[in-house]
């Protein structure tokens, strides 16, 4: 019970944000902040624990954001049948694009999940009947709760932050299960996994559709809190961001990713960055993080404590020392 | 409208044409995107990033040179190698073998980087580049093509040319072939896999930077123009076969003249999703044969 208590508490304080008089800004900032976390902490699981670098999450982030949007204003279910049902159609999505891709090598994988996104791009701007076309679809109505608008500020920043902990407490819950070890194990030797008689294909596609759920549902946040859809929601720059915030943070480390993904909404608003040059730090920080430390910030830190740890043990190792 | 159009030989003959030399300046980006994977392993997710920085050099040269045509266009292919040069040096060198996953994320972030740099300092705003040539042309019979259409066609025939020449008869390009098929083997007869890489890195980024200077006074110039012709050069790769050059080339020719058509006889959105659909067709086909062994053949 105990170490769930740093990120309750956490939790808790954020919660509190609005209580203490933060400006309709700083909650932006912190709805951004959540929709961007469940983000990056989804395709986590997919690269992190899985080793599978999917590009379709970007088509899943447009697709989740079409579909809530298109629940709410067309099907009649509202915002959350709409948010249930982008969920769903990701996860189906998922598992369609998912078994070809994974029956190619990593190589095709890369290319195939690439060219889906690509496709949902061009599919969302010239469907006009469906997704409006370039216009997309404006004036999304606001989410009720219980008969109650979530439009204001403060409300729409209790709904995200609640979306943003029921979403990483599901990943949280699957990264340290037996399916999150499973991926792990296929991720740092599929051969000797196989071995042991597991099959990773269907553990594969279970991580790709779960990661793809959570990615779409956090798009449909997206486009409610901006109150409109159009083919700007399938831009480059919201795949590149989670890329960024997950690499940075560390790929495989659930609660460095999050951190990441909290601090590097927060950062460049606090340094005042325009959008061009947030992406120029970015794509710094991505090449730096790829030449000095291709675990991440958190990669890092464990080889260092692993190097200090080698260098305080000065008992010489059975082993070496037997060999030598 | 259409009907009357499909049958009129002029404006089938001006779509051939246009598409021919699409697909060449195609060509030229793919077979410099099939080298690097020959040779280095790695799909450069940067590559139209490079395409990009060859077209506004080009457009910065032109004015400076006084509008010569032939000298900002050696300058600008000049000065793309020297990035790609850079880039080898700074960043794709530290790549070791089967580092496929770290080599796309390391490009991708140059991709960011370069391109949110270029529009942070230049803005999106297109540019409109004017050559020695104005925009004249001539006349073949009704069908016209301009001059700048033709210079880019040549110069790319020319630089498909001698990349093929060089891969076949120089000991440069041998040594690029010979890491592609064996790489241990080739290190035993004392080939240096470091500087075949660079080399390597210097040729595609050099014909990349071709195409985007051959391309500028044809389209506008701006910061995203690399972005979608990039994703087309990546499935071309896997059409041509990936790690085949002639394949690759092929396939761009062939896409070129294919958008080309379905451009001008039916809906402007099937020349976009063409060249998807044909590389779905072709995974669906032949799976691994394209992918399977990342071999380089030149000929």
């Amino acid at each position: 019970m105990l170490r769930h208590l740093p990120p309750l508490l956490a939790l808790l304080a954020a919660a509190l944000l609005p209580a203490l008089g933060a400006s309709p800004y700083v909650l932006g900032i912190g709805i951004t902040a959540c929709i961007f976390t469940v983000g990056a902490a989804s395709l986590n699981l997919i690269y992190g624990y899985a080793g599978l670098l999917s590009f379709a999450h970007l088509a899943f982030w447009g697709i989740g954001g079409y579909c809530t949007a298109l629940g709410a204003v067309s099907l009649g279910i509202g915002f959350w049948g709409g948010l249930a049902l982008a969920g769903l159609l990701n996860a189906a999505l998922a598992v369609l694009v998912g078994i070809p891709a994974l029956r190619l090598n990593r190589h095709s994988f890369v290319i195939v999940t690439l060219s889906f996104s690509l496709l949902t791009a061009l599919v969302a701007r010239d469907w006009v009947a469906v997704t409006g076309g370039p216009l997309g679809i404006p004036g999304l109505p606001a989410p009720e709760l219980f008969g109650l608008s979530l439009r204001s500020p403060p409300r729409f920043y209790w709904l995200a932050l609640a979306f943003a902990a029921l979403s990483l407490a599901l990943l949280r819950a699957v990264t340290t299960s037996r399916i999150g070890r499973t991926l792990k194990a296929l991720r740092q030797n599929e051969p000797l996994a196989q071995a042991q008689g597991i099959a990773p294909t269907p553990y594969k596609l279970l991580a790709f559709a779960i990661s793809a759920a959570l990615c779409g549902m956090a798009g449909g946040m997206q486009v409610f809190y901006m109150q409109v859809v159009d083919p700007l929601i399938l831009d480059f720059y919201y795949f590149q961001t989670f890329l960024v915030m997950m690499i940075v943070g560390g790929a495989g480390h659930f609660w460095a990713v999050v951190i990441a993904g909290i601090v590097m909404t927060v950062l460049p608003e606090l340094l005042r960055a325009t959008a061009e040059l947030r992406m120029v730090i970015y794509g710094a920080l991505l090449l730096f993080a790829m030449v000095a430390m291709p675990g991440g910030v958190a990669g890092a830190l464990e080889s260092w404590r692993d190097a200090r740890r080698r260098a305080t043990a000065e008992r010489p190792d059975p082993v070496t020392a037997a060999a030598s | 409208m259409t009907q009357e159009r499909a049958i009129d030989p002029v404006y089938a003959a001006q779509l051939t044409l246009n598409g021919l030399l699409l697909g060449l300046l195609y060509a030229l980006i793919v077979s410099g995107l099939a080298l690097l994977f020959g040779v280095l392993g790695i799909i450069n997710f940067a590559h139209g990033e490079f395409l990009m920085a060859g077209a506004y050099l080009m457009a910065f040269a032109l004015p400076v040179l006084g509008l010569a045509y032939l000298p900002s266009l050696l300058l600008a292919m000049l000065g793309v190698a020297l990035l790609g040069c850079l880039a080898h040096a700074l960043f794709l060198r530290r790549l070791r073998e089967d580092e496929f996953e770290r080599s796309i994320l390391m490009t991708t972030g140059l991709s960011i980087l370069l391109l949110n740099a270029v529009q942070y300092a230049l803005t999106a705003t297109p540019l409109l580049v004017d050559t020695q040539f104005g925009f004249d042309g001539i006349d073949l019979g009704g069908i016209n093509i301009t001059w700048t259409r033709i210079a880019a066609a040549a110069a790319a025939i020319l630089a498909l040319l001698l990349l093929w020449l060089c891969l076949t008869r120089t000991q440069l390009g041998r040594a690029m072939r010979a890491i592609a098929q064996n790489r241990e083997a080739a290190m035993m007869v004392g080939i240096r896999p470091e500087a075949v890489a660079r080399n390597a890195v210097i040729l595609a980024t050099a014909l990349c930077g071709l195409a985007g200077a051959a391309l500028a006074p044809i389209q506008l110039v701006q910061p995203s123009m690399g972005q979608f012709l990039i994703f087309k050069a990546f499935a071309l790769v896997i059409i041509g076969g990936l790690g085949s050059i002639p394949g690759a080339a092929i396939a761009a020719v062939l896409l070129g003249l294919l958008e080309s058509w379905i451009g001008g006889f039916f809906d402007a959105v099937w020349q976009e999703v063409v060249v998807f659909v044909a590389m779905m067709l072709v995974l669906l086909l032949r799976p691994d044969g394209l992918f399977g062994a990342p071999r380089m053949r030149a000929g």
